[in-house]
């Protein structure tokens, strides 16, 4: 964010006058460009030319990464994949030439140092927990932003011994070293604990549990499992978003742990602890993307390199291998022009034996097709998955002509137009950003929202019936009430298919109000049709989101109030409200607004009003003039005639 | 100036001092047909009067007089001479007052001056906005929309009028209630009052009608027109608008359902409308400040551009919207040239709907960055606001923008403004250049940067690498090339072999002599060299040197071996047995030749 209010300024500053809006959008793509450079330079720095050629072309195109990075995805994630790349660039960059620009660049280098490790703090927070530290205080705070700071410490007390070095002999060099680096993790580890105990920085939160057991979310937090991105990962994604890639990644882990130096183990680890991670998290499959990019492509360049090479190949696997190890040698000393005069000359000299040139095309073919199935999948996802605006949904008709739901913007920009300024807005906090930034209204709970227990408020009044919700939405001063209901349209990622989760989360803060259990049938089931259970009948969310759909027929074929979403025909059609009103339906009822009524005055009475009209009697010793110049009785007689007029 | 509109004043007191006797002039309504058009949410009222002289001398011109009640909402006066050909000839209107007497007052000029007892027969033309108030100001959604009109049964005038009538038309049959002077006639959607007879100037009788009025009681709250010139060839326009349903109120909730189901459901609400853009309109956008609105149409047509305009929402009463709607223009049609000077006319304020109301408008007029002298002519008066300046791409010191506003506007001020302004034509150029030299000096300073050294510190061990490294590099392309040669020579014995072709490989053989003493040479040259810079990487050099002898050795031997099987000295078997064994060991010294080169 800061970024594009800088680029914006910049650019401002020079007369060019960019909309920050256009800043934002094209923040990603720009940052992506730059991502695929420094992925080719790290590859090459890894392993060589060819292979960050590859590598950059599969981080430009492949969907894992295509899904932070398309216009419009103005996230800290895009970025944060370039940072990320970048400073590793760097760090192998500055830990492959610090050796021998020593003595020039002690300074330069301690500069990347602190560049490098200013990094580090940030992309090992951004591994541990993919929360960029945007809320004050907050990385600080926690623990799992703690690891990060202690190696930050560490490496700077690494940094400063390593300037020490300079300065030192070896001998007294190395008991300082080993003394420094153990009262440092000492007092770094104790310092933690410390801190812990005593408050100040938070206890590790749900979200890092559930890194380390996958399990833990679901059964503690339902919040945190609520949310798609943060499942564990399934085969199928990783396969749609790194398609070929997830094949010949581990094969290019292997050529990298074959041949194995200083840059290629920090690879290998990044490579296994992404890896992990992903698993863990659908989100963290961004931080795997790039070091399977780079693998996958040293993988595909050394079986290029054994099986195309020129008309005349070389020998046998040792020629190879050693020409991999001057590859390695070479790119450590500047040197690599001569490296490479020599290879293919010397390469030559040796007689060809051993693969035929059959076997040779036949597998170049067949790399060449893997790579245009990567392609081709590749611009499919891209085009279907991740081009289209989440916001904006799109059908076809069958003569191809384009049918575009702009419901969410409707109402949003209704919210916006026609209701007060100040008017407090409750959703379900998925559609929280959405609303602040296209209704520029203010809602209870958000994207951002960490506090579960108002997130559980939320999800309480949803799932009571109305006059309880009416309680809790007063007491939170709400104005209107949104929702999504897909039933129409048949649009699957409705509140009402989230519903469960909102019971869970309220359950897990309120249990004596709310109980799961009470929203299935008998036989554990959730249905919406008359067999539903009575409690989910009758509750807000089903309320709202069927409010007068009994009467609708979609077409001749189902009964009037069929849900096309979960193809039943809902179990309560008569629907009326007390303490709301409908305030806005979008044209394909995909969103619903409900007005939330104040207070009437007073609450109408059922009887009557016997004790007033008895005292009347006791108190009236008027004479008979004065009783006709009472004002009450001609006013109730007068309006009682005036309105069955009208 | 000043003069003039002293004399005016003067004038006025004039008359003013004779507003008893302002039938002096002698002028009198001998009949008007007034027509009071309230079908839409605007009240036009038209009236056909005919003057007639009944004074001794001859008139120049009349005065026409606005209803005290009607007068802050009118929007548009205009007045023109009905001749006997169907041109009609639109008068001067100047503004006046009449002591004494509530209202405004126009004082038209005659084209030519009424003689004494002539006839003339004049039109004269007023709209108002928002002068239909919905009563009830609520109304449900399945409620119609029912507004009041309060005018005059009179024509309002300083003139006593012989003979009129006063039609109303209403936007539909249902009226709820009209006053009854002089027992109207209604049919349909008309209601016909009069003929009243000899009605004295300014009189006044209240005229009320109750009706139901569905059209579309849309209004722009503020509109703000954006008129951007290039010299470039292009004039963007962009409009910024604020809508607002001025309708009665929606009261309760607003049900899809029955707006979906029901044909008469919010029958009062505005579900789309067309904007007319000029013909020439390109690259029309429609959007707010959420993005593309996804619900409008195009339709190009000869003459103009059609844009159905459907907001987000259907406007019910009450409910607003905003949106943007721009276009380009190509400046051809639009702007003037001659020399240095320029000259843009276009329109003022352009349709957006039909019978459209604007209650606030902003003009801005974006010029060319240079431009000087300007000056407008507006088709009516304007409020001008101080110039201001705008930045765009490559601006440095900002173009003039020229600001008006103006409240009440109806369908009649679409009309046309000129601008006129000199511009240097060489400052076209200034933004292109600019460009030209952020670049040249972009790429001047890595020039710079890449060629010279900008190290503080010499780094002699380096350089003394970097020297080596050149050299190693030369010693390698040599020695290669000189087991090039010994392949070029393996070729030549080959085709010797075959072809017995004594002389070819004797020339073969000298030139492998010559070329391999040249680079031998060479490459003890640069042995020597590499000494010097006390690279120990000579002594591999020198090794390379040994070994390289041996395999030319092995190479001459080789050839020989083949001469003397040509000439039948030898048994095949015994060449192949030899020349096996001279192959495997040439092998043996190159594989050693390559190791030492790799380790360089």
């Amino acid at each position: 964010m800061v970024t594009a209010g800088l680029i914006h300024y910049i650019l401002n500053l020079l007369h060019l006058t960019v909309h920050i809006r256009d800043v934002c959008v094209f923040l990603a793509p720009v940052f992506s460009g730059l991502t695929a450079i420094s992925t080719f330079l790290l590859t090459r720095e890894l392993w060589n030319q060819g292979a960050g050629l590859l590598a950059a072309c599969f981080i430009a195109i492949v969907p894992g990464y295509i899904s932070r990075s398309v216009a419009g995805s103005f996230d800290n994630e895009g970025i944060a994949i370039f940072a990320l790349q970048f400073t590793y660039y760097l760090w192998v960059k500055s830990v492959k030439t610090g050796s021998v620009f020593w003595t020039i660049g002690c300074c330069l280098s301690y500069f990347y140092m602190v560049r490098v490790t200013y990094s580090t703090f940030y992309i090992v927070g951004l591994i541990l927990s993919m929360q960029v530290p945007f809320v004050g205080f907050q990385p600080i705070r926690t623990s799992e932003h703690m690891a990060a700071a202690g190696v930050f410490a560490l490496l700077q007390a690494y940094a400063f011994l390593q300037y020490l070095k300079d300065r030192l002999t070896r001998q007294e060099f190395q008991t300082l070293f080993f003394l420094g680096i153990s009262l440092a993790a000492c007092i770094v580890f104790l310092t933690v604990i410390y801190l812990t105990y005593t408050g100040y920085i938070a206890p590790w939160s749900g979200r890092f549990y559930s890194l380390w057991d996958t399990g833990y979310a679901k059964i503690h937090i339902p919040i945190i499992a609520s949310v798609s991105e943060h499942q564990p990962t399934t085969w199928v994604s990783f396969f749609f978003d790194l398609h070929i890639l997830v094949c010949t990644f581990p094969a290019g882990l292997w050529f990298c742990i074959k041949n194995i130096n200083d840059e290629r183990v920090f690879v290998a680890l990044y490579a296994i602890s992404a890896v992990y991670f992903a698993g863990v998290m659908v989100r963290l499959m961004l931080t795997l993307t790039p070091v399977v990019c780079m693998l996958s492509a040293v993988a595909f360049s050394s079986v290029f390199e054994h099986y195309m090479g020129d008309d005349t190949k070389r020998e046998k696997p040792p020629a190879e291998d050693s020409s991999d190890e001057d590859d390695k040698r070479n790119s450590g000393n500047l040197y690599d022009k001569a490296g490479k005069v020599r290879k293919h000359v010397s390469e030559q000299e040796k007689a060809e034996e051993g693969l035929g040139p059959n076997i040779k095309s036949i597998v170049t073919m067949l790399m060449l097709m893997l790579l245009m199935m990567f392609a081709v999948h590749c611009t499919w996802v891209t085009s279907n998955a991740y081009s289209s605006p989440s916001v904006v949904l799109a059908s076809y008709n069958h003569d191809g002509t384009r049918n575009i739901l702009d419901d969410f913007r409707e109402a949003y920009y209704w919210l916006r137009q026609n209701t007060d300024e100040h008017a407090r807005v409750m959703s379900w906090w998925d559609y929280g950003y959405q609303i602040a930034g296209m209704a520029n209204r203010t809602t209870l709970v958000d994207n951002n929202t960490w506090n579960n227990s108002h997130i559980a408020l939320v999800g309480k009044a949803m799932s009571s019936n109305e006059s309880a919700a009416y309680e809790i939405m007063r007491s939170l001063d709400v104005d209107y009430v949104l929702i999504i209901f897909g039933g129409v349209i048949g649009y699957s990622g409705d509140d009402i298919n989230k519903f469960l989760w909102m019971v869970r989360i309220a359950e897990g803060e309120h249990p004596k109000d709310i109980r799961e259990s009470d929203y299935f049938t008998p036989q554990g089931e959730f249905r919406v049709d008359k067999a539903g259970s009575p409690t989910l009948l009758n509750c807000l969310m089903y309320k709202m989101s069927y409010y007068r759909f009994g009467e609708m027929q979609l077409d001749f074929r189902t009964p009037p109030g069929f849900d096309r979403t979960r193809n039943a025909e809902i179990g309560n059609k008569d629907i009326k409200f007390k303490h709301l009103e409908e305030a806005f339906t979008s044209e394909h009822w995909l969103v619903r607004i409900y007005k939330v009524k104040k207070l009437e005055n007073r609450e109408a009475l059922d009887h009557k009003l016997r004790s007033v009209v008895s005292k009347q009697k006791y108190t009236s010793k008027k004479t008979a003039k004065r009783k006709r110049g009472h004002i009450k009785n001609k006013l109730v007689l007068k309006k009682g005639k005036k309105l069955p007029k009208k | 100036m000043t003069r003039r509109s002293a004399f005016v004043a003067a004038c006025l007191l004039f008359v003013a001092a004779l507003s008893s006797e302002v039938s002096a002039d002698g002028l009198v309504n001998e009949d008007v047909k007034r027509t009071v058009d309230l079908s839409t949410h605007l009240a036009k009222i038209t009236a056909e009067i005919v003057l007639s002289n009944h004074g001794q001398s001859s008139v120049q011109s009349f005065i026409l007089a606005v209803d005290a009640d009607l007068a802050p909402h009118m929007a548009y006066i205009g007045a023109s001479v009905k001749g006997d050909e169907e041109e009609d000839g639109t008068l001067e209107l100047q503004q006046t007052s009449i002591q004494g007497q509530r209202g405004e007052f126009y004082k038209v000029l005659l084209p030519s001056t009424l003689a004494a007892g002539a006839q003339l027969k004049v039109k004269t033309e007023m709209m108002f906005s928002h002068v239909l108030k919905p009563f009830p100001t609520q109304i449900t959604q399945a409620e119609r929309q029912l507004v009041v009109f309060q005018g005059n049964h009179y024509l309002y005038s300083p003139y006593p009028t012989r003979s009129q009538t006063t039609r109303v038309r209403l936007a539909s049959k249902t009226a709820e209630s009209y006053t009854k002077l002089g027992n109207p006639s209604k049919t349909d959607e008309i209601i016909e009052y009069g003929p009243f007879r000899d009605v004295a100037p300014f009189s006044e009788d209240a005229l009320k009608i109750h009706y139901e009025n569905n059209t579309p009681f849309l209004t722009i709250t503020s509109i703000t027109r954006t008129i951007e010139v290039s010299h470039w060839g292009n004039i963007a326009v962009e409009e910024t608008i604020d809508l607002r349903h001025t309708g009665a109120i929606l009261k309760g909730p607003f049900s899809r359902y029955d707006y979906q189901r029901q044909s008469d459901s919010g029958i009062s609400s505005v579900k789309s409308f067309k904007t007319i853009l000029p013909a020439s309109a390109q690259d029309v956008y429609y959007r707010d400040e959420i993005g593309n609105i996804s619900t409008s149409h195009l339709q190009v047509l000869d003459d103009s551009v059609e844009v159905e305009v459907r907001p987000r929402f259907p406007l019910f009463g009450g409910w607003k919207t905003h949106y943007i709607i721009g276009y380009n223009l190509p400046s051809y049609e639009y702007l003037y040239t001659l020399g240095d000077q320029y000259a843009l006319k276009m329109r003022l304020v352009d349709h957006v709907y039909d019978d459209q109301v604007i209650d606030y408008m902003t003009v801005k007029i974006v010029l060319p960055e240079g431009a000087k002298n300007i000056h407008v002519d507006t088709p009516y008066k304007i409020d001008r606001m101080p110039n201001q300046l705008h930045y765009t791409y490559l601006d440095t010191f900002g173009r003039p923008v020229l600001v008006a506003t103006k409240n009440n506007l109806v369908e009649q001020h679409i009309q046309d403004f000129v601008v006129h302004y000199t511009f240097n034509k060489i400052l076209m150029l200034q933004e292109p250049l600019l460009v030209v030299g952020a670049f040249y000096i972009l790429f001047f300073t890595v020039i710079i940067y890449v060629r010279l050294d900008f190290a503080i510190t010499k780094d002699p061990a380096a350089e003394v690498r970097m020297k080596v490294a050149s050299i190693t590099e030369q010693v390698l392309t040599l020695v290669n090339r000189r087991l090039g040669l010994y392949r070029h020579m393996d070729e030549v014995v080959n085709r010797y072999k075959q072809s017995r072709d004594t002389g070819a490989l004797n020339s073969g053989r000298k030139t492998l002599e010559a070329d391999h003493r040249t680079l031998t040479s060479e490459i003890s040259s640069l042995q020597a060299r590499l000494k010097t810079e006390g690279s120990d990487l000579a002594e591999k050099v020198g090794e390379i040197q040994k070994l390289d002898g041996q395999v030319k050795d092995l190479v001459c031997r080789s050839c020989s071996e083949a001469e003397r099987l040509v000439g039948g000295k030898v048994k095949k078997e015994t060449y192949i047995e030899s020349e096996k064994n001279l192959t495997g060991r040439r092998q043996e010294l190159i594989s050693r030749i390559d190791s030492l080169l790799d380790a360089l």
